[in-house]
């Protein structure tokens, strides 16, 4: 009987929190398909009663969504492959070589994720000025090519990997670009994905570097473009919970396709401190 | 022929492991060290980004700032967000880990269900909550209605607007810190639990002398990152309140970036992420002094 209580507690304490939780995602989804009207009624309708898609078709016309969108996946996804490429690459270089200044090099990258990032992030945008790279994409994607946590991660994986397999490849004549290709990032594949689902996280929500660095419309991503537009158009409630909910679209998916893989990622890395 | 292509294969092996690792530290050579050096220089001098001349100031925009009541209103803004954030989102995350570290069904469930948040974009939820405090059409108003307290412009009123953010902040915080302490517990061998349920422990003296001193290097490292993240707040403050009204959410960083981008006064704004990073410097390294003691990584 006690054990029943208990377990009915943690059930009903969890469930509590859980609501919370899902509050805003339920109301965003629920009221992404009401007409404004709907959206604006005191009290407010929970289950919508005129349910439309009309509110995702609307967007597009009211702005230019499709643009924001674009730029999104540019800024994102092909960013993502060369993060991976050049975490892994760093990663094997750092965990199964010892050369000179090894030791200094990972020491600065790791210490690089305790600067808090104004410090770094207006002279940089000094530096993007001067080099021409303000309100360009070469100057919104500048900021996503490596990361240090990514670096981190693939070290660790790596360290794993049997030198032994290493030895047999050289022996058979292979240079360490092949060992590379055909060796290390087959075995890293596991690693890989889970990274390029962080990093595409990352990229695809970043706010802060392409608020500083972009000016034009034709430039702007979802995250700076969503806030904007809600400011603007803040009678047209229904129009921003459609932009919001296709802007949240790809990272809910990948999450919940994917949640094993990410949410263990950053316990591993995490609890490593 | 032979001499040749063996010298040839051992410079290709000797430089391979730098050839691996150079895309990463130019990366970062380009976007953090040069920035952070040049950031230092910056902050010596009255920098404009038109003008070629910079102006020398030594330690003037430090000394000014000391001056400055807006860095000291901001700077008590951060203190402020972080002293309500951090407790919570650490006794939150412990909370719902140690919940669904109770051998349950839906584990996986309600794991998902409390990460869901870390992973949504913070400009669109900060977008979302602004419409859930809604003074007119708010779920959140309305809730507070129907318990019988009066509708207010939660973002926009000087005695709730912090408070408004802070919940924001929390609700986006507590997974990642769920799953650092999900992580952590499921290190602690169960036998440890047997034993003392046999001497005759119940659940909070398990909790008490058990869990929560094996937990003590995740709690540790919640703490300080918690601390680190709270005081570099600004998509949050930058989107729900802009850093008012009057002032009441402008928090540190807002004002560097205000400073920066808004008045051009880039070795001010310089100054000011230094004085940032001291202080983070230095409350990180009070709060492993005293409680990290016994505390190791490996």
């Amino acid at each position: 009987m006690r054990r029943y209580l208990k377990s009915a507690t943690v059930y009903l304490l969890l469930s509590a929190g859980g609501l919370t939780m899902l509050v805003p995602f339920a109301w965003l989804i629920l009221s992404s398909i009401k007409p404004l009207p709907e959206v604006m009624r005191y009290p407010p309708t929970f289950i919508p009663e005129q349910p439309t898609l009309d509110n995702f078709r609307q967007v597009f016309k009211t702005v230019p969504f499709g643009r924001y969108y674009l730029n999104s996946v540019i800024v994102s996804v092909p960013t993502t492959l060369v993060t991976v490429l050049t975490c892994t690459m760093a990663g094997f270089g750092f965990a199964k070589y010892r050369f000179a200044g090894r030791s200094v090099l990972f020491w600065v990258i790791l210490s690089t994720m305790m600067i808090p990032y104004p410090a770094t992030i207006v002279p940089l945008y000094v530096m993007a000025h001067r080099a021409g790279l303000v309100d360009s994409y070469a100057g919104l994607i500048v900021v996503h090519l490596s990361s240090a946590f990514g670096i981190f991660m693939m070290r660790q994986f790596l360290s794993t990997l049997p030198d032994e397999m290493m030895d047999a490849a050289r022996i058979d004549g292979a240079s360490e670009a092949r060992i590379l290709v055909q060796i290390v990032l087959p075995h890293a594949k596991p690693a890989m994905a889970a990274l390029s689902l962080f990093t595409f996280t990352g990229y695809w929500n970043a706010y802060i570097w392409p608020l500083i660095v972009v000016n034009s419309e034709r430039l702007k991503t979802l995250p700076i473009a969503i806030p904007e537009f809600s400011g603007q158009y803040f009678s047209f409630q229904n129009l921003i919970n459609a932009a919001s909910l296709m802007a949240i679209a790809p990272v809910l998916l990948i999450f919940l396709l994917a949640q094993r893989y990410m949410v263990e990622g950053i316990a591993f890395t995490g609890s490593k401190g | 022929m032979q001499e040749a292509s063996r010298i040839l294969y051992r410079v290709q092996r000797q430089s391979a492991p730098y050839l691996f690792v150079a895309p990463a530290v130019i990366f970062y050579l380009i976007v953090t060290v040069i920035p952070m050096v040049m950031g230092f220089w910056m902050s010596l001098h009255r920098w404009n980004i038109i003008g070629r001349r910079q102006i020398w100031l030594g330690l003037g925009n430090y000394v000014a700032l000391f001056h400055d009541p807006s860095f000291w209103r901001s700077l008590y803004n951060s203190l402020v967000y972080a002293a309500g954030v951090v407790p919570a989102e650490l006794v939150g995350g412990l909370l719902v880990a140690v919940l669904l570290n109770s051998g349950l069904r839906l584990r996986t469930f309600y794991r998902l269900i409390y990460y869901l948040p870390v992973i949504t974009p913070v400009a669109v939820a900060a977008v979302i909550w602004r419409w859930i405090y809604d003074p007119y059409y708010g779920i959140f108003t309305w809730a507070v209605r129907t318990v019988g307290l009066g509708p207010r412009d939660w973002l926009n009123d000087t005695r709730t607007a912090m408070t408004a953010v802070m919940i924001v902040a929390v609700w986006g915080g507590i997974g990642f810190r769920m799953v650092v302490f999900l992580a952590a517990l499921q290190g602690i061998p169960s036998t440890f639990y047997e034993a003392a349920r046999i001497d005759g422990a119940d659940t909070w003296q398990l909790f008490r002398a058990i869990t929560l001193p094996l937990l003590k290097p995740a709690v540790l490292f919640v703490l300080i990152t918690s601390f680190i993240s709270s005081l570099q707040v600004f998509p949050l403050i930058n989107i729900l309140t802009g850093g008012g009204p009057l002032d009441a959410t402008r928090v540190v960083v807002y004002d560097i970036f205000d400073r920066a981008f808004g008045d051009m006064r880039f070795g001010a704004a310089a100054a000011m992420s230094f004085m940032l990073f001291a202080v983070i410097m230095i409350i990180s390294l009070l709060q492993w002094r005293f409680l990290g003691r016994d505390v190791t990584y490996e």
